[in-house]
């Protein structure tokens, strides 16, 4: 059983406060939800709208479905849009209806943003959801009293319980994606945090300049990107674990610095949330499109790791191991999310490893050579001011005390000693997860955040008897020969949030995979089950 | 040191380096905590040749280096050191935007007023209608100030040395370090190799040293302005004033797991 709920109207009119309020109680009552938005680059006006999918099961996708409920904070422009995907027994709750519920937060609460508190708890009476149930978990009295109301205003129009979905005990909380990176970083032992604002990264650094009162760890907005990953190398290379944020835009002006990194050896960990593009692109909106670009992002030769997370789960998992990736191979790690999942709030399900990682603080004595050459590539590391050691790090070419050099005999050790550590990083690479009938002759491609939407759709496919299964890239570099394995005789189809395939045309050139068919979607939007499902049945005939 | 030092014969940056090697000796801070950033290009070098802690990185990135480093080590002294088309070019916007962060950093430019690594094109300090390789016609644009440039961002020490004075030049980097803010110290520095014009005899019949730095920052100003047939070098703006931004310690104090719970506010997270 499920509900699906779409809440539209002007950017500025309320209808993100009514998300907020309504998965804030959703998760302290235990239903499993999952929520995103559409928006526009503006502050006012134009067309949002926010999805909900509340269901009695796990869900983590957008289903696709007929909405079972539309709410319009406007007069008419969500009505022409998704009043034709409203369903059949649907409810449409027009800009008249939400005009009484305004007039009563003005009157009884005297504040109007208690519509979104009545809005909410209305959304919850249609649920079922018991209003007694909700009273006590309410931050406030008054709010108290607000979803209270809402549950009369669903009574009054008989909406009062139109789809009950029981809730389910347990522990959970709720997340949106750059949330849990945030996490995954603190997890990770990172105490740095240098960026310059851009969709949709930002709420990443709010996350570290709103923590940063409480715990040991520094946000720095810096002027440009440049200057901001120039300070994550800086307080890297004093001992902080650090990290910036940006979308590709940004991570545009980085480029110069990922190439410092990867000759300086300077561990750092660099999150791309990605935007359609190119340039400035669609700025609120979703695509998969940076992987090529984070791939061969800085000039020269150098090695990287790439994780792309496919779930809550994953973005913190993967986040606090790129920490731990970056430091002890002291190299550049990137995370590759996007806007659809950086926006995306959900119940984290499943287990996530919460030990805190910590790093290392060894002294050396004088004579202490911070490029030492060894056989895995990795040379010893420590911070300046700990001892007499002196840690000079060099973006020049340069010898194992990290001089400047021109010797071309030692350039050759230099390259070879830091593209040996990639001998180590394909040891320890994340395997992809497979999900489905492992024997079925045609395997679903994903990397990124597609991977929950994918998981769907093949339950959802299998359900009508068609053999499928799914495997999804948590890191999509390096590739190792492993994580072909029995994918080599399938029929892949690959599904990719960007234009040109970008990820199948990585597992040709890495792994010797050839992808049979493509599923792409670069307007902006993310996929849904339903659309999904109904592409691969068009390709499997 | 035995260091095979890559600058021409008669560079105004043996001079430098010579004076920066006294002063750093005589610090009152434990070497261990003196961390040189540089950026790229001869002046750059510098680090490579003095016995502390360094990182050399991309050209014009000196300062986000230093205001990094600073920002993870308050307990650390910071010093930027690079040439004019480094810290004034490339990195002239974060040659503001570090000023106004009211850390203290030190900003040492070795202005030579070309660039010398990539052989003697104009840089922001070049004077107006100086011929060289790619300004054939003579350098079309208003030679930037960085003294003034410096007081207009809130640099709370601002000074202009010369690489032909030692005494002067030990004086003035001495107190630039040890002042508790965002210094910057604009060092004359003749290029024998690429500047014909800007010579150390050029400079001494022109240099005259004040006497005291002025009172108030108009005055300064209108003295960081001067330019011609008589040029001041010495302390023009030290505001005693100044307070420092507070930097909280951060290293070697690891966030533990029971903040980040309760950060979270919840119980999922504290599964193993
Ligand atoms: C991004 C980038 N652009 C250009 C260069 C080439 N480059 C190296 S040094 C330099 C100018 C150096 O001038 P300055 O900072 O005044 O130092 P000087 O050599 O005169 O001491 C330039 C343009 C570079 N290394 N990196
Ligand atoms: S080119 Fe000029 S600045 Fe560079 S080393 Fe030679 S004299 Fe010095």
């Amino acid at each position: 059983m499920e509900f699906n709920v779409l809440i539209g109207g002007e950017a500025g009119q309320g209808m993100f406060s009514v998300e907020l309020e309504l998965s804030e109680t959703l998760s302290r009552l235990g239903y499993p939800f999952f929520a995103t938005k559409n928006y526009m680059s503006r502050i006012r006006g134009g067309h949002n709208y926010h999805m909900i999918r509340v269901a009695d099961r796990p869900v983590h996708a957008l289903s696709g479905k007929p909405w079972d409920l539309v709410i319009a904070m406007d007069s008419a422009e969500t009505e022409r849009r998704h009043r034709p995907s409203l369903a059949a027994d649907g409810i449409f709750l027009g800009a008249d209806r939400v005009g009484q519920i305004e007039a009563e937060a003005r009157e009884t609460f005297r504040d109007p943003t208690a519509s979104s508190t009545i809005l909410a708890g209305l959304i919850l009476a249609c649920i079922g959801a018991e209003p007694s149930a909700s009273r006590p978990l309410a931050p406030d009295e008054s709010a108290a009293r607000a979803l209270a109301k809402g549950g009369e205003f669903a009574a009054r129009w008989g909406l009062a319980a139109r789809r009950v979905i029981t809730p389910r005990p347990g522990d959970r909380c709720k997340l949106d994606g750059n949330q849990a990176i945030a996490l995954g970083a603190l997890m990770g032992g990172c105490q740095f945090v240098a960026g310059y604002p851009m969709t949709p990264a930002t709420s990443i650094m709010h996350y570290f300049a709103s923590v940063a009162s409480e715990i040991p760890v520094h946000f720095e907005q810096a002027e440009d990107e440049i200057a901001a990953l120039n300070m994550a190398l800086g307080a890297s290379y004093a001992g902080l674990r650090s990290m910036v944020a940006t979308s590709g835009g940004g991570f545009a002006l980085m480029t110069e610095a990922v190439s410092l990194a990867g000759m300086t050896e300077t561990p750092v960990v660099v999150i791309d949330a990605q935007r359609p593009g190119p340039a400035t692109g669609l700025p609120t909106r979703t695509e998969q499109g940076d992987l090529n670009f984070v791939l061969h992002a800085g000039h020269g030769e150098f090695p990287r790791v790439i994780f792309a997370p496919g779930s809550i789960e994953e973005a913190i998992s993967l986040t606090r191991r790129a920490f731990d990736v970056a430091d002890r191979w002291q190299i550049p790690v990137f995370i590759l999310t996007d806007q659809y999942l950086a926006d995306s709030v959900q119940v984290m399900e499943g287990r996530v490893p919460t030990k805190m990682l910590r790093r290392d603080y060894p002294v050396f004595e004088a004579g202490y050579r911070r490029y030492a050459i060894t056989d895995t590539g990795v040379s010893p590391l420590t911070y300046p001011g700990l001892s007499e050691a002196r840690v000079e790090v060099d973006s020049d070419e340069h010898t194992e005390d990290g001089k400047i050099t021109e010797d071309l005999d030692l350039r050759v050790r230099m390259v070879d000693k830091r593209l040996r550590k990639l001998e180590g990083l394909r040891k320890e690479a994340v395997m992809p997860s497979r999900a489905g009938d492992r024997r079925a002759p045609t395997v679903l491609v994903s990397w990124g955040s597609n991977r929950q939407i994918v998981e769907e759709a093949v339950e959802a496919l299998r359900a009508e008897g068609i053999a499928v299964s799914s495997v999804h890239f948590g890191q999509v570099y390096p590739l190792t020969a492993p994580m072909a394995r029995g994918l080599a005789r399938k029929r892949l189809i690959c599904i990719e949030n960007n234009a040109t395939g970008q990820f199948g045309q990585l597992l040709r050139r890495e792994l010797g995979l050839k992808v049979a068919h493509r599923i792409l979607k670069y307007s902006g939007e993310c996929f849904t089950v339903a659309e999904l499902v109904e592409r691969v049945r068009k390709i499997l005939g | 040191m035995k260091q095979d030092i890559a600058w021409c014969p008669g560079c105004g940056n043996f001079p430098i380096r010579a004076a920066l090697e006294k002063v750093l000796k005589e610090l009152p801070v434990p070497a261990k905590n003196i961390v040189l950033t540089s950026g790229i290009g001869q002046a750059a070098k510098m680090p490579h040749y003095l016995p502390y802690s360094y990182f050399n990185g991309l050209h014009g990135r000196s300062l986000p280096l230093a205001v990094g480093i600073k920002l993870a080590r308050p307990d650390l002294t910071v010093i930027a050191v690079s040439g004019d088309g480094c810290h004034y070019g490339e990195g002239g916007n974060h040659f503001i935007h570090t000023i106004r962060r009211r850390l203290d950093i030190t900003i040492l430019v070795c202005d030579n007023k070309v660039y010398g690594l990539t052989k003697g094109q104009s840089s922001p300090t070049t004077d107006l209608g100086m011929k060289n390789a790619l300004d054939p016609q003579g350098n079309l644009n208003t030679p930037f100030s960085p003294l003034v440039t410096a007081l207009a961002a809130g640099a709370p020490f601002v000074a202009r040395t010369f690489a032909g004075d030692a005494q002067h030049m030990e004086q003035v980097l001495r107190e630039s370090i040890l002042f508790r803010g965002p210094s910057v110290v604009d060092i004359l520095q003749p290029c024998v190799s690429f500047n014909k014009v800007n010579t150390y005899a050029w400079y001494r019949e022109r240099l005259y040293k004040l006497e005291e730095p002025p009172r108030d920052r108009q005055e300064a100003m209108r003295l960081a302005e001067i330019w011609g047939e008589r040029i001041p070098i010495g302390v023009f703006w030290r505001d005693g004033q100044f307070v420092c931004r507070e930097i909280r310690e951060t290293f070697r104090r690891p966030v533990t797991e029971a903040a980040v719970a309760k950060l979270l506010d919840t119980k999922c997270i504290m599964m193993r």
